[in-house]
């Protein structure tokens, strides 16, 4: 047995041993032990170095909301995490721990020489110390900085673990397995709702599990716990523990994250760690409890200074006696209870010292009974020790002056500053709180969620009240739900009321500059921090706290927040409601980016989409590049072809006898109607009305504002049916466009409208050679170019499959585009690719398509065009019906803007010497005017052409069609390149290749 | 093509793709559903969400001018016809989608489980005998609830590879006991 | 995440379903060439910009896709109303008073 473990005392199995290490020590703790707990029993305190200057510290609280004991915890191989507090990390076996923030060792450390020079790390210390000399920042200042601050160390290998998540739609959400937090899920679930209760920790009851001693309804509390538990299971109520309710959203959204595995010595296969629960309740009970404050004074950070309440939860939560000889320092009676427990257990308790004159009787008597004395009216003006207390100073206050002080020894140090209601989550729905006078606490106030705050959340104390709150609480809720609850009751016996005040820094005697009162342990913010940054200046809590960083921390001031501006208060001459409180933000507690994550790691990260052929393209070695939500094949590398070679020769085939490119993705949509060419005619530049069936036509979309929108070859098959084709990432959000036109503005039109992007597989066949591949595979077509001339469509029958069977081209060839039902992609590519043979046809991947169509001048809308580009701006005024009365966007066109001169134009860019320009690139006039150089545009899109034996670009320039054959100059890193402006149309312009 | 089967003891659900049927997707405008109706020989519930059936065809309320049809594939030629037959009189959209979209089946202890793990919605608040259209983690299906633990999802065909993988994770993890 | 009552579906449902679609009741004018420049300017660019109730557009994308009609409170983010599209736009104070 571990020498601080108290033998048949606390809810940890004597009969099971777990072994773990600590800074490569091995240890033994009891199944039920939090690493913190376990480490107490062995006697260790000093578990880590502070962030600031390194001071040694040790565990302070006995819960999520510790800021000091914070370690670095291994599950095995790429199972890291730094930062794990040990006051949650429950113990399983070969578990290895390490303390952070030290060099050489958590013992000796070289970086608590800031501690020394405190001075220099006062509030605003990022402001001001670093500001000058500015050649210090990058050799001195930020080195040191990045070497001296932050926690833990990242981990670096990728995540083995999985994550789940999973939606659950309540009644009622009860937050908080405590005594009060029980009651109302009990109320609530006997009136007939679903409810669900949560709790952070491993076990529920809250601070029950810390009170033994008291009586409820004649049986001992764990007792009475251990039947509440089993009611609510037979009520029907789901029990979760270890799960942390993060954050509260609006419609009460509550978000959970439950611990699956890390307690678990052999977690089972497959499970996940962490689960992240997103919860929709009609209503929701917050039942947090509260949190105990430390007091503020010198040496109140040593290793052994610990909160009361705490060092009566490992007592008898843990069986674990947190040292030999306490002292206890307090402005609350709650810490009377902890002296009482220690002394019952057998321990020594030297002194409780009240900050307080008067104390309520039947406490003193308690008190003198023990034996323990008893000094009111008393301060501690520092302790002693280094890596562990040695004593305490404490001295009467009379008056306000502080008396001599006298040494007292200990090994630990319990205080208690009171208790500040847990309301983190009320606060993230904007719940107003309003500060309680008598309680020197903030309580909550206006409501603006379906909750309720029931127990210690609302500053109740003793198990009574907190009780008769919950059920309350949970009657308000089912009521609520139009249900009707039923009270009940519970007789407490040896209840544990208690009131305190709350205080600012302890009075002293020390100078006020030397004091080294800890108000936030994890950031280092000191008392002296914020009345210095009151005193330069900083008037509003928000200012304090960036100012000093209080409160910034991970813990995110649940200890801090009330100590911090009660001095802040205090320094301004203020009352603490006319300061203010500063807004406490989820997560609850820190929460790892798995459970975030969910699924969506590895393979499944996000959503990809694969067309049919996208399998024979993997076959086939394809390069892949993600095109919006798709994967797409990129290019087809042969024989250790690299990008550039395999690009060249898919090229190179397509011109020259034959090319084929899966088109699946792009989009496709029905639009069928009586009305259809009257909505084509509203929706799209051209004009519809002519094209008859059987034909095709280049469309062009503008937004309402004059800008290019999307793009593509939409073809009539009947009077009242046309097939449009959007671009691949436009299809969503092109149908979202004209639904929404069809539904709000015309809904007087018979149209409508059907995705049918994913109903289509298309194959393209594009080059000289094209349609003598396609003849022998159709049926019911004379594919000849008399009867289906260049921009034709028709129904027919491809391979055996039944397609609609376009004419058009994307690469200035004589091209095809066959569409199949989707199940039969996959066979019309393998069909044609057959059929292609003879012809040595080469499949193409997308980078192959974009130079196919540069060398064309075809634009790819959101490359060529970037939302500020009109049809006159991308040369396409050809495309608009400039009969049409109206069309989307076509008043746009005539907005003083855009019909001035010097708009941004597209062109073709030559460069001089033969070098491709980078896409993006900035394009000047001038190459020696001063900087910053005014720019005149930018390049668009840039190719090698095989076609052409040299690159080609696109851009856009200031003016640009009336600059053909001007030199402009891109300036680059490595000197200016000269280029010559030319038409975009750069292969075969007369277009003789697509009439073949 | 085969109906693929995961059937192990051990599963949590089972997950089948079933084979390809008639998918249709109908529009027509409020005030002429019923002589639509009468026309194609099917019931068009008014309720977003509601079903009906007739014989192998099946009707899932989708909006308020939009149906989804399921036929046995050898009765999508006579609702084509029947619906080109009505168009003159009654203005409509009969589009096929019969290859957009492929259904997988979950049915088991914990098919409900597994779907609200990613769906956002409430799905046991679904009655059987009902659908919607809703999201499945990032892709929009078509939902049926055939009984309290079985259930038929549409997904589009591209969507599918993703859809199945997520599946495959909860399987593993509903398989834990976590 | 919000909770978002669809109109049509008659049925509240989460957010995720749904996608946001602008200020609502900003009619496409029904002769654009007859607007003057400013006119036009207004109709593409200015918005209400409210703080408070705000009447919007939404689309239930993932359900029945039909685009309606919400007021919502910018400051409380929560939603007053929803209602069809092409159905008029609701007198604000009765709602706030409900509110
Ligand atoms: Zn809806």
């Amino acid at each position: 047995m571990s020498r601080y473990r108290i033998p048949g005392m606390g809810r940890v199995d004597p009969a099971a041993p777990v072994s773990f290490t600590f800074d490569g020590r091995r240890y033994t703790g009891l199944r039920g032990d939090t690493v913190a707990s376990a480490l107490l029993a062995n006697g260790v305190h000093l578990m880590g170095r502070s962030f600031k200057y390194h001071r040694p510290r040790g565990p302070v609280s006995a819960g999520s909301e510790e800021p000091n004991a914070l370690i670095g915890t291994s599950r095995g191989p790429g199972r890291f995490e730094p930062n794990t507090r040990a006051t949650v990390q429950e113990l399983r076996q070969g578990l290895v721990t390490e303390s952070q923030n030290k060099f050489p060792s958590l013992k000796f450390d070289i970086g608590a020489v800031n501690d020394r020079a405190y001075m220099l790390f006062s509030a605003g210390f990022y402001y001001k110390t670093f500001m000058w000399p500015r050649s210090f920042w990058d050799k001195v200042y930020e080195p040191f900085i990045r070497a001296a601050a932050g926690l833990g160390k990242s981990p670096t290998e990728v995540d083995p673990d999985e994550y789940a998540s999973r939606y659950l739609h309540t009644d009622v959400l009860v937050i908080g397995g405590g005594a009060s937090g029980i009651a109302a899920a009990l109320v609530a679930a006997r009136s007939g709702a679903r409810v669900v209760l949560v709790d952070e920790n491993a076990e529920m009851g809250g601070s029950l599990l810390s009170d033994p001693s008291v009586r409820i309804d004649g049986r001992g509390s764990w007792a009475w716990l251990a039947e509440q538990l089993s009611q609510l299971r037979a009520a029907g109520v789901r029990l979760m523990t270890r799960t942390t309710a993060i954050g509260y959203y609006h419609q009460n959204f509550v978000g959970l994250c439950e611990r699956l595995t890390d307690h678990l010595d052999q977690p089972p296969h497959g499970a996940p760690r962490e689960r992240m629960w997103r919860v929709r309740a009609e209503q929701v009970v917050l039942a947090q409890g509260a949190l105990e404050k430390p007091l503020v004074f010198d040496g109140n950070d040593r290793p052994g200074v610990m909160l009361a309440g705490s060092a009566q939860t490992y007592l008898n939560r843990y069986g674990v006696k947190v040292g030999d000889c306490a002292a206890v320092v307090t402005s609350h009676d709650s810490a009377y209870y902890t002296a009482f427990d220690l002394v019952d257990a057998g321990g020594r308790v030297a002194v409780i010292a009240d900050t307080r004159d008067q104390v309520r009787p039947d406490l003193v008597e308690a008190a003198r009974r023990r034996g323990i004395q008893l000094l009111t009216g008393h301060t501690v003006t520092t302790t002693y020790g280094r890596l562990r207390i040695k004593g305490v100073r404490v001295n009467p206050v009379k008056g306000g002056q502080v008396g001599a002080g006298r040494k007292i020894a200990c090994d630990t140090l319990l205080m208690s500053g009171g208790w500040t209601p847990s309301l983190h989550l009320f606060s993230h729905t904007k719940g107003s709180l309003t500060w309680d006078a008598d309680s020197r606490t903030f309580l909550p106030n206006h409501k603006t969620e379906a909750c309720q705050i029931a127990g210690a959340g609302r500053g109740l104390w003793g198990y009574g009240p907190v009780i008769e709150d919950g059920v309350k609480a949970g009657l308000a809720a089912a009521e609520a739900l139009g249900r009707t609850g039923t009270a009940f009751g519970a007789g407490v016996e040896g209840d544990r009321p208690g009131t305190g005040v709350s205080q600012k820094e302890l009075p002293t005697d020390l100078s006020a500059g030397k004091a080294k009162a800890f108000v936030d342990y994890q950031n280092d913010v000191t008392a002296k921090d914020i009345r210095l940054a009151v005193r330069e200046g900083m008037r509003s809590i928000e200012h304090v706290k960036r100012y000093t960083t209080n409160g910034m921390a991970t813990d995110q001031g649940k200890m801090s927040n009330i100590n911090g501006l009660m001095i802040a208060a205090d320094a301004l001459g203020k009352q603490p409601p006319q300061v203010g409180l500063t807004t406490f933000r989820p997560p609850y507690t820190p929460t790892s980016f798995g459970a975030f994550a969910g699924y969506h790691k590895g393979a499944t990260f996000e959503l990809t989409r694969k067309t049919p052929i996208d399998p024979w393209a993997e076959a086939q070695g394809a390069v892949f590049e993600p095109v919006s939500l798709w994967r797409r094949a990129w290019y087809f590398p042969k024989g250790g072809e690299d990008m550039h070679a395999a690009v060249a020769r898919e090229c190179r085939a397509t011109r020259a006898s034959v090319g084929m490119f899966d088109a699946s993705t792009l989009g496709k949509i029905e639009v069928a109607g009586p009305d259809a060419v009257e909505f084509m005619n509203r929706m799209y530049t051209n004009p519809w009305t002519k094209l008859a069936p059987g034909r095709c036509r280049y469309g062009l979309l503008l937004g309402e504002d004059g800008f290019i929108r999307d793009d593509g070859v939409i073809g009539r098959l009947s009077q009242d049916l046309f097939h449009v084709t959007t671009t691949t990432g436009g299809a969503a959000r092109v149908l979202n466009m004209m639904e929404d036109y069809l539904q709000t503005e015309w809904p007087d039109l018979n149209v409508w409208l059907t995705s049918t992007t994913e109903q289509w597989s298309t194959v393209a066949v594009n080059g000289p050679n094209a349609r003598k591949v396609l003849e022998p595979l159709v049926e019911g077509l004379d594919m000849s170019d008399a009867n289906f001339p260049h921009m034709s469509v028709a129904e027919c029958t491809v391979a055996g499959l039944p397609a609609r069977l376009f004419r058009i081209s994307f690469t200035g060839e004589l091209g095809f585009e066959i569409n199949v039902p989707a199940r039969h992609g996959l066979a019309l590519w393998k069909a044609i690719h057959e059929a292609g043979r003879a012809y040595d046809i080469c499949p193409y991947g997308t980078e192959s398509m974009h130079v196919l169509r540069a060398e064309k001048g075809y634009i790819i809308v959101g490359q060529d065009t970037d939302g500020t580009v009109t049809p006159q701006d991308a040369g396409l005024d050809w495309a608009i019906g400039k009969a049409k009365k109206d069309f989307v966007g076509k008043r746009s066109l005539q907005r003083p803007d855009i019909v001035a001169p010097n708009r941004k134009q597209l062109v073709g860019l030559l460069t001089e010497d033969g070098t491709r320009l980078e896409e993006g690139a900035q394009i000047v006039l001038d190459p020696n005017q001063k900087t910053p150089m005014t720019m005149a545009g930018h390049v668009t899109s840039s190719y090698d052409s095989v076609a052409l034996g040299r690159p080609i670009a696109m851009a856009v320039i200031t003016g640009g069609h009336n600059r053909m054959g001007e030199t402009v100059h891109i300036p680059m890193p490595n000197g200016t390149i000269r280029a010559k402006v030319t038409s975009t149309n750069f292969y075969d312009p007369e277009g003789e290749r697509l009439k073949a | 093509m085969t109906t693929q089967r995961h059937d192990f003891n051990a599963q949590p659900f089972l997950l089948e793709e079933l084979p390809p049927v008639g998918r249709f997707s109908l529009r027509v405008r409020p005030g002429q559903r019923e002589a639509l109706a009468a026309a194609l020989g099917l019931e068009l519930p008014t309720a977003i969400g509601q079903r009906s059936s007739a014989g192998q065809t099946e009707v899932l309320c989708l909006g308020p001018d939009e149906w989804a049809i399921l036929t046995a594939e050898a009765e999508r030629d006579a609702l084509v016809a029947a619906g080109a037959a009505a168009y003159a009189q009654i203005p409509h959209s009969l589009v096929e989608v019969s290859d957009r979209e492929i259904t997988l089946r979950l049915s088991g202890a914990q098919a409900l489980t597994a779907l609200t793990a990613v769906c956002p919605r409430d799905i046991d608040a679904i009655p059987v005998g009902r659908g919607a259209r809703t999201l499945f983690d990032s892709a929009t299906v078509l939902l049926w609830r055939d009984g309290p633990q079985d259930f038929r999802m549409d997904v589009w065909r591209s969507f599918l590879p993703h859809v199945r993988a997520i599946l495959d994770k909860i399987t593993v993890e509903l398989k834990s006991g976590l | 995440m919000l909770l978002i009552n669809c109109p049509y579906c008659e049925a509240t449902l989460p957010e995720l379903e749904f996608a946001y679609a602008g200020e609502a009741h900003i009619d496409r004018p029904a002769d654009p060439s007859a607007l003057s420049d400013e006119e036009w300017r207004d109709f593409l660019f200015i918005r209400t910009n409210a703080r408070g109730p705000h009447f919007e557009r939404w689309r239930h994308i993932h359900g029945c896709g039909r685009f309606f009609n919400a007021v919502r409170d910018t400051v409380s983010d929560r939603f007053l109303m929803t209602y069809k599209a092409g159905e008029a736009r609701p007198v604000l104070n009765a709602l706030e008073a409900a509110e």
